[in-house]
């Protein structure tokens, strides 16, 4: 244990030096200002561009539609800045050799996995969670109505996918021999992930439910639990991956 | 004209924050580039052009793609 922990602090300090931890912050909390700003900007732009000669009217924007920004950059864009941003994590510890010295001291390999799947989790839910309150915040002072009331309910589940997601990023980049083998890993999950969920059946058992159906909850119209089995199979693929992780380090040469 | 300014104060709250998180990813880079002349590609000035006019995304790209290895 007190392997992981020292490895842990390492691994804080790596993405504090590498700039990582602070783009990341950067950019999540730019989603999270923009969000009720192109919510609230968008009719006026319109507005704007077309003037009078825009036929249909245009509905004031409300708190659904800063929800919705918000949900649409995260998913979109902001989970594959982290896919960018840590593609490399095991990866470039193994093309540089930097294990070697810690590993051959007697640092064991399932702690190397453990310590960077845990400072990963400590970063997204930190990055994540900040972003979330912020938009939380600009959304009730630009919007005072009520036609978003359960915004937590729709928070937990891009919770609890960063943690499926990171393990998928880490298996790969522990499987790969480059940053970008990593990254591309990654995106095949979610290519395949997205792929499933065509299929209206396998909706709620899909994890990456958990990042598109946030609306329906903030809104009220689908219910938590019904994503239950998405939410357990997240966790369960968690596992596997991380375990998946541990024997695939175990395997490998270090250098 | 007047239109625009009314605009800019009613959003003032939230253009404040996005203009200081702009510029701190701006100068952080700005003095990465300075301070470590060696990039994967490219050379010094383009660097500081692409870091202080492209908004967000330069500094991303430079802090990504651009940082050279530290030894």
């Amino acid at each position: 244990m007190k392997d992981v922990w020292f490895f842990f602090k390492k691994e804080l300090l790596e993405s504090w030096r590498t700039y990582r931890f602070m783009i990341l912050a950067v950019v999540f909390l730019i989603f999270a200002l923009m969000s009720p700003f192109i919510a609230k900007l968008t009719p006026e732009i319109m507005k704007m561009s077309f003037g009078d000669s825009l036929g249909i009217k245009l509905p004031k924007p409300t708190s659904v539609d800063s929800w919705t920004q918000f949900y649409k950059n995260i998913a979109q864009i902001g989970i594959f800045v982290v896919a960018i941003m840590f593609g490399g994590t095991m990866s470039q510890e193994l093309s540089r050799g930097t294990l070697i010295n810690l590993v051959t001291k007697g640092l064991s390999r399932w702690a190397v996995v453990a310590a960077k799947y845990l400072c990963l989790v400590v970063e997204w839910v930190v990055v994540v969670s900040s972003a979330f309150f912020v938009t939380w915040g600009y959304t009730v002072y630009f919007f005072p109505d009520s036609r978003s009331p359960h915004v937590v309910a729709g928070f937990l589940p891009l919770l609890l996918f960063g943690l499926f997601f990171l393990a998928v990023i880490l298996f790969g980049s522990t499987l790969a021999r480059n940053s970008y083998g990593g990254l591309l890993f990654t995106i095949l999950v979610m290519a395949v992930l997205y792929l499933v969920n065509l299929f209206k059946d396998a909706q709620n058992y899909n994890p990456v439910s958990l990042i598109g159906d946030n609306m329906a909850l903030v809104q009220g119209t689908k219910d938590l639990a019904k994503l239950a089995p998405g939410m357990a199979i997240a966790v369960v693929a968690t596992g596997c991956l991380l375990g998946g992780a541990v024997a695939v380090l175990n395997k490998k040469k270090l250098a | 004209m007047n239109n625009n300014v009314q605009v800019l104060i009613k959003y003032l709250p939230i253009f404040i924050p996005l203009i200081i998180l702009e510029l701190a990813l701006m100068v952080t880079a700005l003095v990465h580039v300075l301070r470590h002349p060696h990039y994967r590609f490219g050379n010094k000035v383009m660097w500081i052009i692409i870091v202080v006019f492209i908004q967000i995304i330069g500094p991303i790209v430079y802090f990504v793609f651009g940082r050279g290895e530290d030894n």
